[in-house]
């Protein structure tokens, strides 16, 4: 054994000599190989960098500073005083701010989601299924602004909805001047303007569904609605997940709409939410720390959301 | 070892060359005006007047400076007024801010708190001061006394009235103090079988930002009161509640409603009185032609009958801090807000009293006053009110409490919250800002 070893070991050590040149020519190409791949990836990496990774470091920064902008040499830091200043009761940050964001996030996915659905099961049902998908996409394509000043007329009291309400010898609805009704009010154009996105992911999840179950439940006898609750939906629900997760951080992140409809998050503050009073602190008052609080505080509750998001659909099985 | 240094010496050339074109790109980036090997000045002039007719007005002024200076040449920069705040913001944090910049006063404390604005030369503020309507000169003041720039777009807030509308609800001339006012208001006031608005008695908001705080603190100054300190805490006060009583039972009566807009209404006959900007009066001219007849102006009515107020808004013209070329930007904003015509009325005086806005300099409006009213008497109690009017607040903080502010009367005109309660938590808000 130890004679073997005695001569084996100097062709081992002969054979590791032998290959020492080709180990270091491969891992000098490797490195190479890796420095090419590196420098490909600069130019992303670097627009990563500069408008994603230090944007948010300084926003982080900003959080904890009070700064009226203009200046950046008179950033002071305050600790986590712009967090107390606006987690507090008597802020108007958590109540009616926040909470308008959820609700509008909460009606608008609800909203979307439902909607899509429908719409996407209905399109599979149809002739020139191109067409229909065309027609629920145009929306996305339109612009915020036209979309909002749209429904903004026909929610006016003088407008298509009322005029139809009217006719029907109902009174006229404050849709954008109650403050019960406008939250609600614009969380609908909201979904009405994002199912076009959602019905594409959907009917594509639908067709990927294998046809084979959907006849072994026909010759069960299973009924339409039996073969949706049971066949589409499970299936689907990759899917949806993602028109969830998607549609909820766009209805939580939603600014652009809420300024065109009622321009100052009124009445009543009843539209203001989250996003819109980032924008206000910051660009209209100068609280650019209170603003990047409050935008830390936005990224939390949407990260938070979308793990659970997660780890739901997790637990029912979609990761098998 | 030779390879760990070379390594290193090219990491570090490499940083090097980031830096350098990090330093170059700011550089690029940095300072707005211009100035070539022959000593010409380009100034870069930042406004709102992108749209007629003030941009062609401001551009026939500007253009004479062009053709009389060609040493100094101005060039006119101009964004939505919806846009011009942002704009300011974000070109002056990236080092691109203009060096003349046209701006709301109610800005002008925060562009001073954050040092954007230049403190103007001394003969500068002296002709503001001295030779401006005390409102108008007023509203571009700090509270700590320093001049923003020379007063530009001027504005005072008055009782615009349907004649035709009050005569059919018999009442021949407009109301003199609040109980008249509420009394007119809800007479006038009619609502079809649906509940629709067919005339709103009298409207309490505006177009545009924080749309119920002019039409409110013009009430209040006729009352007696005012709505900051120099320093941004609330002066608010029992005259201040006594307000917004007035306009909880004007909503409560549905007098008053903030879902129409007295802008598209009034002109339609659909508002019988309104309290509104003297800006308005060029717009109602045009959209309402020969219905324009029954239109009536009056100063806004305080508690009793003799009392009047009014609210006082303008826009300024001054230099950024940061310029590099300040001195020839005051030359400039000197001569294009005191050179004057054949008539002895300044140019730019002149421009704003063509375009219905009162001029802010006192001798002009004592020259082209007298001659616009004669032709159309709703100006008499626009220009009067220069002259009592209440300067609108400039606190570094005037815009955040503005909106509180509205916030709060918006409680009381939609949702009848209780005053008290609303006075107290608006107060507090704004001390704590």
């Amino acid at each position: 054994m130890t004679g073997t070893y005695l001569t084996a070991a100097p062709e081992a050590v002969s054979e590791l000599n032998a290959s020492e040149p080709r180990t270091r020519t491969r891992s000098r190409r490797f490195r190479r190989e890796g420095r090419a791949g590196y420098l490909f990836l600069a130019p992303s990496l670097l627009f990563f960098l500069i408008f994603l990774i230090l944007p948010s470091f300084f926003a982080i920064f900003l959080s904890l500073s009070k700064w009226g902008g203009y200046d950046l040499t008179q950033i002071h830091f305050i600790g986590v005083q712009n967090y107390t200043d606006i987690l507090n009761f008597d802020s108007t940050f958590v109540s009616p701010i926040l909470v308008n964001t959820l609700v509008f996030a909460a009606l608008a996915v609800v909203l979307a989601v439902a909607g899509s659905l429908v719409v996407a099961q209905c399109i599979e049902r149809l002739k020139l299924q191109g067409f229909w998908r065309f027609l629920y996409f145009l929306p996305v394509v339109a612009t915020v602004v036209a979309i909002g000043n749209v429904w903004k007329m026909m929610y006016q009291p003088s407008g298509l909805i009322n005029g139809l309400l009217n006719a029907l010898h109902i009174n006229s609805i404050g849709f954008l001047s109650d403050p019960k009704i406008a939250l609600p009010s614009v969380a609908v154009v909201q979904a009405w303007a994002s199912i076009g996105a959602a019905v594409l992911i959907l009917t594509a999840g639908i067709k990927a569904i294998d046809r084979s179950v959907y006849e072994a439940a026909e010759i069960d006898g299973a009924n339409s609605w039996k073969t949706f609750w049971s066949i589409t939906l499970p299936l689907l629900r990759p899917s949806l997940v993602f028109v969830f997760i998607t549609q909820c951080i766009a209805g939580l992140q939603s600014f652009a709409l809420i300024i065109v409809m009622t321009k100052d998050g009124g009445p009543v503050n009843s539209t203001n939410v989250a996003a819109f009073e980032m924008y206000q602190q910051a660009f209209k008052f100068g609280a650019w720390g209170t603003a990047s609080a409050m935008a830390m505080v936005l990224f939390l509750i949407i990260f938070i959301i979308t793990l659970i998001q997660l780890w739901v659909s997790r637990r029912a099985g979609d990761d098998d | 070892m030779r390879t760990v240094l070379s390594g290193r010496r090219r990491r570090l050339v490499a940083a090097a060359a980031v830096a350098a074109a990090t330093a170059l790109v700011m550089s690029a980036c940095s300072g707005a005006s211009s100035s070539d090997g022959n000593g010409k000045v380009t100034l870069t002039f930042l406004s709102h007047y992108g749209d007629e007719p003030m941009k062609s007005g401001i551009s026939k002024l500007i253009d004479q400076w062009n053709s009389e200076h060609p040493d100094i040449q101005v060039k006119q920069q101009t964004v939505k007024f919806d846009d011009l705040l942002t704009t300011l913001n974000v070109r002056q944090t990236g080092g691109r801010g203009a060096d003349i910049l046209s701006s709301y006063a109610l800005w002008g404390g925060q562009l001073a708190a954050n040092n954007v604005l230049d403190k103007p030369p001394a003969d500068v503020a002296k002709d503001i001061k001295s030779n401006y309507s005390p409102a108008a000169a007023a509203a571009v003041t700090g509270g700590d006394g320093q001049v923003f720039g020379y007063p530009t777009e001027f504005n005072t807030y008055v009782l615009y009235y349907n004649k035709k509308i009050l005569a059919d609800a018999g009442y021949d001339t407009p109301p003199a103090d609040w109980a008249q006012l509420k009394e007119v208001a809800e007479k006038t006031t009619k609502k079809d079988s649906s509940g629709n608005y067919q005339v709103q008695g009298l409207s309490l908001i505006q177009d545009g930002d924080n749309q119920t705080a002019h039409p409110f603190l013009s009430l209040l100054d006729a009352a007696g009161g005012t709505f900051l300190k120099p320093d941004g805490k609330s002066a608010l006060d029992s005259k201040a509640k006594a307000t917004m009583e007035l306009e909880s039972e004007l909503a409560k009566s549905g007098a008053t409603t903030t879902s129409i807009m007295p802008t598209k209404a009034f002109p339609a006959n659909q508002v019988a009185m309104a309290i509104q900007a003297s800006w308005w009066i060029g717009s109602l001219k045009n959209q309402m032609k020969d219905d324009y007849k029954n239109v009536g102006t009056a100063p806004v009515p305080g508690p009793k009958a003799g009392e009047q107020g009014s609210l006082a808004y303008a826009f300024f013209t001054g230099v950024n801090a940061g310029s590099k070329h300040k001195e020839q930007a005051w030359q400039f904003l000197t001569w294009f807000n005191s050179h004057k015509n054949k008539e002895g009325v300044t140019e730019m005086g002149d421009f704003l009293a063509s375009n219905g806005l009162i001029p802010p300099r006192k001798a002009d409006a004592d020259i082209l006053g007298p001659k616009l009213q004669a032709a159309d008497p709703n100006l008499k109690p626009i220009y009067e009110a220069a002259g009592y009017a209440m300067a609108e607040s400039n606190a570094a903080n005037a815009y955040k409490a503005k909106t509180s502010l509205h916030n709060a009367l918006d409680q009381i005109l939609v949702n009848n919250a209780p005053v008290g309660q609303t006075f107290d938590s608006l107060v507090a808000e704004i001390n704590r800002k």
